[in-house]
């Protein structure tokens, strides 16, 4: 009897843990539903055509495709770039924004990183500390002063805006931190070697620190790009002209397009959202690390 | 024999440059501290287009921004611009559309930090829990939305709440809830992009703090089951203080972020309706570059980033000083 017993309140207290495991996991599933809900409902409706888009939006529907052919689900994609012209255009605008940033901020960061972890020279400290107290200190400089300098240095000229644009970003004392902590952490013997050998001091950096700094260098250039990609006020101030815009702005151009396709819209937001996707798949390691070496040591 | 000279070793030339270079090593004095000769030369030419863009591009905005504040310089012709001492600065404290936009900006902070830490926390900490089942599924779900950018996020929520054709309006009504106006609500669009942030933010917080987590030894833990700790305890004693310095850093980053939205309003309501979504970095920018009063932006601006630091800085000390990494 008594054995009975014990063996009931071992059951009770089974059936209570499987169903506070039970609430537990419905109260995940339904945050992962908050979550996730807009980003497939982009997604899917995107698939879809105009009509359907609206015809389906009252039921579940509305989070699945309308048709399993998948060569119809590009439909509003190619319609999407044969409706606006630029649309191909912003994309390559991108591309080549980025392209452009990545490459200056990578040479110039780290080479200002790699001369204050390296050497002393006069105004070595001054510069440690300015670009300490940068990170510390968030000054709000509104774009409003960088577009009078770019103004008074006659870079908002039609062909000169691109420069004009580009410019601004390629220093950023978080970057140059984040080189000079990575370097500082490398041992010196390994460039020593190399002057022993007769390199120059360009020639070692590039033959000698850079393959040995790979996860900084990948680091900046995935926060690089994604900085870049994801840009959009400062783009939105410089170019008025649809073919210089770059993906993000030109969105919007596509988003308040009279008359509104709701279907073309979201092929436009996911489209441009998946090079972002595809970099945090696969280089969640590098983003991760890259914000234990910007600040938490 | 020809390639000799130049596979071979060092050219003479040179292996005479390198000893020169190394036995008299050239010192010079500046400011009462010696500097090696070489060492100077090539660090700064290492330092100069960093230096060089910096100045432009970082400092002189700042020295602008300061000496323009008090004057009344205009975009179309700053070289009129006449000194007006504090003029700025008592305009300012008159504009009520001004500490509209401090208000909503200091709502923004108050009501989205919290609550954005907080769900990233809580998310990291049960996806921290060894035996959840679907652990990856879990975490990409809750990180999807950070792989939107902020113009994405804010023209996909337009969609999703617009009054008529919405998503989430459909739904309202269908369950009996009626529709809303949403981001064309003076009383609701200010939450709502509270909202929007929230969701879109927390992800990338919860990973930080995941590998936060993932960072404490298990050890530690053994060792206080065995001690007999309670799991609340172990949390209060062993998970925070380990986390505190990623805490502290991830914390004062997004305060800043905070401070400083501006995407979404400019794209979802242009800061209104009514001013309601206007926040400081948009009046700004919307002073500077519409309404093209530079000389009163600047002063704003000035008068923000005082708020902006004071703010900034008292955070950081309390929750755990120094976390720049340097000494």
């Amino acid at each position: 009897m008594l054995a009975f017993k014990q063996n009931m309140e071992e059951r009770r207290q089974i059936v209570l843990r499987r169903i506070m495991h039970f609430i537990f996991y419905l109260f995940l599933a339904s945050l992962c539903i908050l979550f996730l809900f807009p980003v497939v409902w982009m997604v899917m409706n995107s698939f879809k055509s105009q009509e359907e888009v609206y015809a389906t939006m009252s039921s579940w529907l509305t989070f699945l495709p309308s048709t399993w052919n998948i060569t119809k689900w590009f439909d509003s994609y190619v319609k999407l770039f044969t409706t606006f012209d630029d649309f191909g255009r912003s994309i390559i605008n991108s591309i080549i924004y980025c392209a452009v940033t990545i490459t200056g901020i990578l040479i110039i960061n780290s080479f200002a990183g790699y001369a204050l972890a390296r050497f002393v020279f006069p105004g070595h400290k001054v510069l440690v500390t300015i670009i300490i107290l940068l990170l510390i200190v968030p000054v709000e400089t509104s774009i409003v002063p960088t577009y009078i300098i770019l103004k008074n240095l006659g870079l908002l000229r039609t062909q000169f805006r691109v420069i004009g644009y580009l410019l601004p970003g390629l220093v950023s004392p978080m970057y140059i931190f984040m080189f000079r902590a990575y370097f500082l952490s490398i041992p010196k013997e390994l460039e020593e070697a190399a002057y022993m050998d007769g390199c120059g001091k360009l020639k070692t950096y590039f033959t000698v620190i850079m393959p040995c700094c790979k996860p900084v260098f990948a680091t900046v250039a995935i926060f690089a790009f994604m900085g870049q990609w994801n840009e959009y006020v400062f783009a939105q101030l410089m170019f008025s002209n649809p073919s210089l815009q770059p993906l993000q702005v030109y969105l919007q151009l596509v988003n308040n397009f009279n008359p509104k396709d709701i279907s073309m819209v979201m092929a436009s937001l996911t489209f441009s959202t998946v090079p972002i996707a595809l970099v945090y798949i696969f280089c969640q390691r590098y983003i991760v690390e890259g914000v234990a070496f910007s600040g938490l040591k | 024999m020809i390639f000799s000279k130049k596979s071979g070793g060092l050219s003479e030339s040179r292996k005479k440059r390198l000893m020169r270079g190394r036995n008299k090593k050239a010192y010079f004095k500046l400011f009462g501290k010696s500097y090696n000769k070489n060492e100077s030369v090539i660090g700064i030419a290492f330092m100069t287009p960093a230096v060089v863009l910096g100045l432009i591009f970082t400092i002189l905005p700042m020295l602008i921004s300061l000496s323009y504040a008090f004057t009344d310089a205009y975009m179309l012709d700053l070289t009129k611009a006449k000194w007006t001492g504090f003029e700025n600065f008592i305009r300012l404290f008159g504009d009520t559309v001004l500490w509209k936009a401090l208000v909503n900006t200091a709502i923004f902070v108050v009501i989205a930090v919290p609550v954005q830490l907080g769900i990233a926390l809580g998310l990291a900490l049960i996806l921290n829990i060894k035996t959840l089942r679907c652990n990856t599924f879990f975490r990409w779900a809750f990180f999807c939305p950070v792989m939107l950018s902020l113009a994405v996020t804010s023209m996909l929520w337009m969609n999703l709440m617009d009054y008529n054709d919405g998503l989430i309006n459909t739904l309202l009504e269908s369950i009996g809830l009626g529709r809303q106006l949403f981001l064309k609500s003076e009383t609701q669009a200010l939450y709502v992009i509270i909202f929007i942030s929230v969701w879109q933010g927390a992800g990338y917080q919860m990973l930080i703090f995941l590998s936060g987590l993932k960072n404490i030894p298990p050890e530690l833990y053994e060792a206080a089951s065995l001690d007999g700790a309670s799991k609340v305890k172990q949390f209060f004693s062993i998970t925070l203080p380990a986390i505190k310095p990623t805490f502290s850093y991830v914390m004062v980053t997004t305060l800043i972020g905070a401070f400083r939205l501006i995407t979404q309003p400019m794209i979802m309501t242009g800061g209104g309706p009514l001013n309601s979504t206007l926040t400081m970095s948009y009046y700004i920018y919307l002073q500077g570059v519409k309404y093209w009063d530079v000389g009163y932006s600047s002063a704003i601006a000035l008068f923000y980033t005082i708020i902006m630091s004071a703010v900034a800085l008292t955070l950081r000390k309390i929750t755990g000083g120094d976390n720049t990494g340097e000494g």
